[in-house]
């Protein structure tokens, strides 16, 4: 997942600015790693479905749907 | 028509209100436990003993669920085949759901058991997750290339939740 949708009921903004590294060495996203593991459960289900909802859309208004 | 997308919750808690007893794997249990990644289905192992199974079906019936490979046809899952260790690719109301009789040879619902958490993802619904450093081992062992595209991501969150 490149970024988590936002747009949904999902809590935002509870990324934090420190001094750890952005990104491990083979690449991963360190940031969206921390900020999923600061949600609950629930929230990060929430994040899941909103995500997978908004690629849904985003597909449909290719498809002209 | 636009799809609504699946959703996640319903599934799991028309199981969990019959007392179904599943495990989350795969992505959906990936997420719950932390990793930023998307899966557009629910993959459970299921437990195969007959009053299990019946429970299940009701809770399939309760979800209109049908064979995603026999879509036009609608063919319900019943309780003999979902006795096996095969995998189950279905359809439902709330989404695509794989119920899966062993993830493998050898992993089935009471050999995972004891490599399971219970998390609670809405008041009063607690389920039964794959805990995410057996996901890492399973899906090493399965070694595909989807399974392997997503390992950097499991391993790392495993590694910032040991950090926490």
């Amino acid at each position: 997942m490149e970024a988590p949708d936002n747009s949904g009921e999902a809590p935002a903004g509870r990324l934090s600015s420190d001094s750890r590294p952005t990104h491990s060495e083979d690449g991963v996203d360190l940031t969206l790693i921390r900020w999923m593991l600061s949600l609950t459960p629930g929230e990060r289900l929430e994040t899941l479905q909103s995500t997978v909802r908004s690629i849904l859309r985003l597909r449909d208004v290719q498809s002209g749907s | 028509m636009s799809n609504p997308g699946p959703d996640f919750l319903m599934l799991l808690r028309e199981l969990a209100e019959r007392r179904v007893d599943f495990i989350i794997v795969g992505g959906v249990g990936a997420v719950l436990q932390g990793a930023p990644i998307a899966t557009f289905d629910l993959d459970l192992v299921h437990a195969r003993d007959p009053e299990n199974l019946e429970r299940l079906v009701d809770g399939l019936l309760a979800l209109d669920a049908y064979y995603r490979e026999h879509a036009d046809k609608k063919v319900r899952p019943t309780a003999i085949p979902l006795a096996g260790s095969g995998h189950h690719l279905l359809m439902t109301r709330a989404g695509p759901l794989d119920l899966l009789g062993a993830v493998t040879p050898g992993w089935a619902y009471e050999d995972l058991l004891g490599q399971t958490i219970e998390i609670e993802i809405a008041p009063g619904l607690a389920v039964k997750v794959l805990d995410l450093a057996m996901l890492v081992r399973l899906k090493e062992e399965l070694g595909r290339e989807k399974d392997l595209a997503v390992l950097p991501v499991l391993r790392r969150t495993l590694e910032e939740r040991g950090r926490k």
